[in-house]
């Protein structure tokens, strides 16, 4: 309809520039309508005879809207466009031959609707006006003859590097445009800016054909699983499974992680609505240290039509390493003890205390030996740093030196550390700390005042924020949980901590009779690290009050001292860009490397040592990054499929500033598994963005007259006249027409 | 085993004066209120049919309450654990012994726990908490001490403690140690009783190597506590007995 009005496609009118090609100037054609207005006017109000009101003024539009349509013909407008010459552009056809279209949609697989496509009409009118070159890409672009050599078979889709790769190839030849047939289901999260921006500066229209239907029948799919990186052994660790479904909206499914083939952790959840994220938290226990493989899953549902996307593997490193947590208490007081008793019972920490139980003298505890830390309080960065966590107890702020305070801060800042401040009559606000610049670190503003100290018994109840915690999780189900929270013996005392800061997070309140609720445990991260305020010394009432086989108060402290020290980093770090490279074999590693006081070492030699699945041992040299002091990384080629262990050292003058292992693994034919459905919303910006335009396949024939405008290739200027068009003949059809109607109706034909 | 607790509405009891069964009677402190970390804890404990030395309020309040307060004073002054000034006495009928995580009895030679107390004073210890007795003498007592303290442990033997254990060396150490007499070493002359030549600090263990209770045998750190003010009681063993009370409450407050 709109070519039979307009005469042309839209692409000429989107794409062209409006013309004027009379030699009269412009101004000429706005005098002209003005002064044939004015005759009209005086005309009109002369002769309106009966009519009277709003009715002259309608006869006086009409006939000056005519007037003016006349004048703007006279000045003959049209379009100029930039169109490719025929048979001296070429224009690249690219036809996604992953496995993903290969899936069977009514009788055909997309692949052959893709091929139906181009056989039926397209290349063919493609072939009478340009050279067209044919294209099969997955994982990267190949040249082909005909659709037959289409099979369906790549494991992966990388729309932006098979694209970049057909640019590259084309860049000696008159590329006009390009045109993409897929289901836009790219395993590489999308094209980046960088494609985009190369094909815009050639301003190549990237033409795109959609096909497969953009939701499945029935799936349920999981579409990510995040797990932490590396993790101590024995802990309880959470996987945040986010998945999607259609067609099971309200019925159960059995979410899983197994470790080798055995569930360590299941939960059954209701599937939400069709279509809707979905995300589920699945605790369980990290166990022996050592890198673990584990598997995500969704049970199948009865007649699924994608089975393959209901599990993907996650890597997480069990450590070895003990973490050390230092904690400095200014009092004899019951919490130390248990706290104490907690941390000794953990077989992945150590802690080590000093306490001062008169004046003059601190009694240490947990030490490598008896000359760590004699003199007290560490007052030198590699004395503190030297641990992972510390533990501030009741102890004045004023008893910490400028120094021993600004290497506090340090310590979270850039070492990376966490420390907990807990509650007690020199502690807080009670110990001064509102005035100290280690107020900065709490993730509470401490009252100025004194008197915030408590010794009353008082409930504790876990936040919204604190069922989902970690810290928290005492058993697995969440509301099991919080009413195991809400049973809990009485703390013995509580401080007054203040107004919660911008960015902190409230995992407990303590609720004392007859007082509003306040802020008991909080968290926050600070720099590299984290702080956190449990504002009581009163928690080993959990341990009192309860039988002795209940581990709630060890549990909970294990948990909570974990979470201080489980992302410090080491004095190397390292990571990698991806943990399971789906079909894919190209691994960036990346460390950190720093020293003793944890600056950033520019100049040191970083090796990574990594071990195939094959046992096959590699050494790689890491470069500087350029833009990161301190940052290396290496790219590796995992050739095999399989686990990898890559445990990269860092040393400087002979001396080993220290090592830490990544883990990553390579898996085949996964991909195609996930994101089946037609990403109409990729596709349709790839074409927004490079100047080409969306089909359906139903509509993809009309490509074939729309390509030729583009101004990428060898192209000619056309001048397309608008005067003809059957819209402005009816226009004016409309305009005599109504004042005919109009004058009839009011009787002065 | 299940002890029933009452977990919600568990309040803490506040500081209570038993005039009628004092010993030695001493004035309430002013600050005998005071919410503190940490009070001097004294067991009431039946004696039964081994009262009769002490009449009807049997042998608990021996030296009570004027060594619980002067010795309360010494850990105010030597050390920075938030004290009360005055006792705490508990039983082991109730719940309120699990607020109190040291405890001190004396006599013990003369006890006898039912055997509801001997669970809970087990379930006390497992828990965390630490006892400290005293004040006993000679095979005769040791025996009666033995009747009830074997209902709380059957399994656990009582070992002498080692001279490198942390409890003598957690503030003072006390590697060296001398018997501490009670009061009769004015009239008498001797630093034993009965047939106690010899002191013994002896304790009961946890699985994890930590003492839970702490068995002063054969001397009397009440009585040095209790006349620690008294020019005829001599220095030297005030000295130890407080240095070792204080010991034993560090001791419980780390380990």
């Amino acid at each position: 309809m709109f070519e039979f009005l307009f005469k042309y496609p839209g692409a000429v009118f989107q794409k062209g520039q409006f013309v004027l090609l009379a030699s009269w100037p412009v101004w000429m054609l706005a005098v002209g309508v003005m002064a044939a207005g004015g005759l009209l006017f005086w005309h009109v109000r002369r002769n309106r005879g009966s009519l009277s009101g709003a009715r002259p003024l309608a006869i006086w539009m009409l006939e000056t809207a005519m007037i003016a349509l006349l004048l703007f013909l006279l000045w003959h407008p049209a379009i100029s466009i930039a169109t490719l010459r025929p048979q001296q552009n070429v224009v690249a056809v690219m036809v996604d031959d992953s496995r993903s279209m290969g899936i069977q949609e009514g009788s055909e697989t997309r692949g052959a609707q893709a091929a139906a496509v181009l056989d039926g009409k397209l290349l063919a009118a493609l072939g009478q006006k340009f050279q067209v070159r044919l294209y099969r890409f997955g994982k990267e672009a190949e040249r082909i003859q005909k659709t037959s050599q289409l099979t369906a078979s790549e494991p992966a889709t990388r729309l932006g590097d098979s694209l970049q790769q057909v640019l590259a190839e084309s860049a000696t030849l008159p590329l006009g445009a390009v045109v993409l047939l897929s289901d836009g289901a790219d395993n590489s999260g999308g094209i980046d800016l960088d494609t985009i921006s190369q094909i815009r500066q050639r301003r190549i229209p990237v033409h795109t054909i959609g096909f497969g239907r953009e939701k499945a029948g029935k799936d349920v799919e999981i579409t990510d699983a995040v797990l932490p990186a590396h993790a101590l052994a024995d802990s309880r660790l959470s996987a945040l499974v986010t998945f999607r479904q259609y067609g099971y909206a309200g019925q159960k499914a059995l979410i899983s992680v197994r470790d080798a083939g055995k569930t360590i952790a299941s939960r059954e959840v209701q599937l939400k609505a069709d279509g809707a994220p979905q995300s589920e938290a699945l605790l369980f226990n990290a166990g022996l240290a050592g890198p673990k493989t584990l598997e995500i899953s969704i049970d199948p549902l009865p007649g699924e039509e994608n089975r393959n996307n209901n599990s993907l593997r996650r890597l997480v490193n069990v450590e070895t390493r003990k973490p050390r947590i230092l904690y400095i208490e200014g009092e004899p007081r019951w919490e130390f003890k248990f706290i104490r008793r907690a941390a000794e019972d953990d077989r992945s920490l150590q802690l080590a205390s000093m306490l001062r139980t008169t004046q003059y003298r601190i009694y240490r505890q947990g030490f490598s030996d008896e000359h760590e830390l004699a003199e007290g309080f560490p007052a030198k960065p590699e004395e503190l740093f030297a641990f992972d966590g510390l533990i501030v107890g009741s102890v004045e702020a004023n008893y910490f030196t400028q120094t021993q305070q600004d290497l506090i801060r340090e310590f979270a800042n850039r070492r990376g550390g966490g420390i907990l401040f807990l509650g007690g009559r020199f502690a807080l606000a009670e110990g001064g700390y509102a005035h100290s610049p280690l107020a900065e670190l709490l993730p509470v503003q401490v009252p100025v005042n004194k008197g915030t100290f408590h010794r009353d018994f008082s409930g504790q109840e876990l936040t919204a924020q604190g069922r989902a915690s970690l810290i928290c999780r005492l058993v697995e189900d969440p509301e099991r949980n919080a009413a195991r929270w809400s049973s809990m013996p009485q703390l013995a005392n509580y401080n007054d901590v203040g107004e919660v800061k911008p960015g902190a997070v409230v995992l407990m309140d303590v609720a004392p009779a007859g007082r509003h609720r306040m802020p008991l445990l909080v968290t926050e991260n600070y720099g590299r690290g984290r702080t956190a305020v449990f504002a009581t010394s009163g928690s080993w009432r959990w341990k009192m009050w309860q039988d002795h086989t209940d581990v709630t108060h060890t549990t909970f402290w294990q948990q909570l001292m974990r979470y201080l020290v489980s992302d410090s980093p080491g004095r190397v770090a390292a990571s990698t860009a991806r943990a399971v490279l789906a079909d894919e074999t190209k691994a960036t590693l990346r460390a950190e490397v720093r020293d003793k006081a944890f600056k950033p070492v520019p100049n040191a030699v970083v090796e990574a040592h990594i071990v195939g699945p094959d046992g096959a041992a590699t050494s790689v040299e890491m470069t500087p990054v350029a833009s990161e002091e301190g940052a290396y990384s290496a790219d590796w080629s995992a050739e095999k499929p399989g686990s990898y262990v890559a445990e990269i050292v860092a040393g400087r003058d002979k001396e080993e500033l220290g090592r830490d292992v990544a883990i990553f693994r390579r898996e085949d034919g996964v991909a195609e598994n996930f994101h089946t459905g037609q990403n109409r919303e990729l596709l349709k910006k790839l074409a927004d963005e490079t100047g080409g335009r969306y089909y359906s396949a139903s509509n993809a024939a009309k490509l074939a007259d729309e390509i030729s405008y583009s101004e990428a290739g060898i192209t000619t200027r056309e001048t397309k006249d608008l005067w003809d068009m059957p819209a402005v003949f009816f226009l004016a059809l409309v305009l005599r027409g109504s004042e005919w109607v109009l004058r009839r109706r009011w009787g002065v034909v | 085993m299940a002890i029933s607790v009452t977990v919600l509405f568990a309040l803490q009891a506040t500081f209570r004066e038993f005039p009628a069964l004092e010993d030695d009677h001493v004035p309430v402190p002013p600050d005998a209120y005071e919410k503190t970390e940490w009070a001097f804890t004294r067991l009431m404990y039946p004696s039964g049919r081994h009262a009769s030395v002490f009449g009807q309020t049997g042998s608990w309040p021996t030296d009570f309450p004027k060594a619980d307060r002067q010795f309360v004073q010494g850990v105010r002054r030597l050390t920075r654990i938030h004290t009360r000034s005055s006792e705490q006495v508990v039983d082991l009928d109730g719940d309120e012994v699990f607020n109190w995580p040291w405890l001190y009895a004396v006599e013990v030679g003369h006890w006898s726990l039912t055997d509801a107390e001997c669970a809970k004073m087990r379930e006390y210890l497992l828990r965390g908490g630490f006892f400290m007795c005293d004040d006993f003498h000679g095979s005769g007592e040791w025996n009666v001490f033995l009747e009830s303290i074997q209902r709380v442990f059957p399994d656990r033997p009582i070992v002498e403690i080692d001279n490198r254990d942390p409890i003598f060396h957690v503030l003072y150490d006390l590697g060296e140690r001398v018997q501490v007499p009670g009061i009769q070493y004015w009239y008498t002359g001797r630093i034993w009783e009965k047939d106690g030549k010899t002191p013994h600090w002896r304790a009961i263990y946890d699985d994890d190597g930590r003492v839970m209770v702490a068995i002063c045998f054969n001397q009397d750190n009440g009585d040095a506590w209790e006349w620690a003010d008294h020019p005829r009681y001599p220095e030297r063993y005030t000295s130890q007995a407080y240095r070792m009370g204080i010991n034993y409450i560090i001791y419980a407050m780390t380990h």
